[in-house]
């Protein structure tokens, strides 16, 4: 990952009518860098990364990928692969036809039957699109977003359909693209797994950021959690906790491992069981739930 | 742009509707025409044939072809697909609408030299051939119009009737009862001024002046079609 911004998004604002999709939003994509694009459903992630893509005009500020305008496809698109929301390949055609045409369109070089290999669909090749699955599409539709091995490449939602052994085979194909140098930018419902492989999130709400960063930085934003129970006439534990509905104690805290090892030491001094002890840092979802508090 | 082209020729051949509507229908209607063409000169004369084979082309094979695909193709999101590659719209555009084009154009091409070779040479070939360009430019500008207010594939079976009978009603309309009684609505209803064109071509017996004057209204109708394309035509579904 080098410090060259791919994409560099400069106070954009996108609006439909009276409805403002998108605020002020400001951001740049290293070269290299997998960064993933979340929000609340209706947040402006993807009349944002249409934006980006060059679907959408900007009602105002600046939208630059490799430097130049996203509208400028001859420029820009030969270096992207786009794998869309949604299907749109043509029914009649076979899946070989259709990552041939779409392809050559890009202008990028590659092996059809490598692309397909990538996505386990060498034995559909000669199928028609209409006679896929669901599941196939998505697959089809990654297969020509990864043709040629572009620079930049966008994925809206890329896993949705998929099943787990489909799933693991498109991220070890990502993971290729990134070691051979492509920038990756995700949007995604499923926060493991921009948790796991995003070096940055931006995670947007109402049309702009809510939090932006590494997933450390976004989750240390919220405490960690403790939860456990006490038996009858137990004393009170030794921190601030606060008792829940149902009956479960709560500590929440910035320090877990000291305030936990405080805990069991209490605990074990005065023979007290603790039961459904559950502690672990904040995660991505506790972050994005907290989204709906604001 | 060939390759679009390609693409869109072989799901031509494989959409079996299409190939009924763009192929069969045609030229079944003309070779009826042609076969009747003593009845039919009779009835108007054999430009009036020649008008008639053109707008059923022009009509159903070329128009309702190009609202059909584009529907479709927007519909199910091809459109946007094309539009994420290095391509113009420009380019998606010829590539998508050439083959239907190409096809009609040989179509009408073919039917017209067959009517030729049965009946006699049309009198001005040269004011023919703009004709037959004239209104298949008009109608390819109506049909990207049209689908531009057309949902899918489905929808298009609705919002290609009016065109459709309006310019085949016009061609039948002039080429049987001329222009001597009011000539200013048989001229500008889309394919008049193009009907009249084809039957001086064809029949003859009319001053040449009196023809290029027709020329006027006939390539109005095309750059009207034009701009109602350029401001109706939408690239993706209204959401």
């Amino acid at each position: 990952m080098t410090s060259t911004p791919v994409i560099d998004v400069d106070r954009l604002n996108l609006s439909y009518g009276d409805f403002h999709a998108v605020r002020d939003l400001s951001f740049q994509v290293m070269r290299g860098e997998f960064y993933a694009l979340l929000g609340t459903n209706g947040a402006g992630k993807t009349s944002t990364l249409e934006t980006i893509e060059g679907h959408r005009t900007a009602t105002s500020g600046t939208v630059r990928v490799f430097g130049q305008s996203p509208r400028d496809r001859q420029a820009v698109r030969p270096r992207m692969g786009i794998m869309l929301q949604e299907s749109g390949f043509s029914p009649d055609l076979t899946v070989r036809e259709s990552v041939r045409l779409i392809g050559q369109l890009t202008q990028r070089t590659d092996k059809v039957d490598r692309v397909l290999g990538i996505v386990d669909l060498t034995r559909k090749a000669g199928t028609k699109v209409s006679q896929l699955s669901g599941g196939e599409k998505r697959r089809l539709d990654f297969a020509t977003a990864v043709y040629g091995t572009p620079e930049l490449v966008f994925l809206d939602e890329p896993t949705t359909g998929l099943d787990i052994q489909s799933r693991d085979d498109l991220w070890d194909a990502v993971d290729e693209l990134r070691e051979a140098g492509s920038t990756i930018v995700l949007t995604t419902h499923y926060l493991e797994e921009a948790q796991q492989r995003a070096d940055r999130i931006g995670l947007m709400h109402k049309g702009a950021f809510h939090r932006e960063g590494t997933v450390s930085e976004l989750t240390r934003t919220l405490p960690s959690t403790i939860d456990f129970t006490l038996p009858p006439h137990a004393p009170m534990p030794p921190l601030q906790a606060t008792r829940e509905n149902d009956g479960k104690f709560l500590i929440e805290t910035f320090e877990l491992q000291k305030d936990l090892h405080t805990l069991l030491g209490w605990a074990q001094d005065n023979a007290i069981e603790l039961g459904e002890l559950e502690a672990g840092p904040t995660s991505l979802d506790d972050v994005f739930r907290a989204i709906d508090s604001v | 742009m060939f390759s679009i082209a390609l693409g869109e020729l072989i799901q031509i051949f494989r959409n079996r509707l299409v190939l009924v509507t763009s192929f069969v229908l045609p030229i079944a209607m003309s070779a009826f025409f042609i076969y009747q063409h003593d009845l039919f000169a009779k009835i108007g004369s054999l430009g009036y044939i020649a008008a008639v084979v053109l707008f059923f082309v022009a009509a159903f094979g070329l128009y309702t072809s190009t609202v059909t695909t584009l529907a479709s193709r927007r519909q199910n999101l091809f459109l946007k697909r094309l539009r994420s590659t290095a391509i113009s719209d420009a380019g998606i555009m010829t590539g998508l609408l050439l083959p239907v084009t190409v096809i009609a154009l040989v179509q009408v091409a073919v039917i017209l030299t067959v009517l030729a070779v049965v009946t006699g040479t049309p009198a001005h070939i040269a004011l023919v051939a703009v004709a037959v360009l004239a209104a298949l430019l008009m109608m390819l500008g109506l049909g990207l119009a049209t689908a531009g207010v057309t949902n899918s594939p489905e929808h298009a079976q609705v919002t290609t009737l009016p065109i459709s009978l309006i310019t085949i009603g016009t061609a039948t309309w002039v080429g049987i009862a001329g222009t001597d009684s009011l000539p200013l609505l048989k001229r500008l209803l889309p394919g008049g001024s193009v009907t009249e064109l084809l039957l001086n071509g064809w029949n003859g017996g009319v001053p040449l002046k009196d023809s290029l004057i027709l020329l006027g209204p006939s390539f109005a109708w095309v750059a009207v079609s034009i701009t109602l394309a350029t401001r109706l035509f939408r690239w993706e579904p209204r959401r």
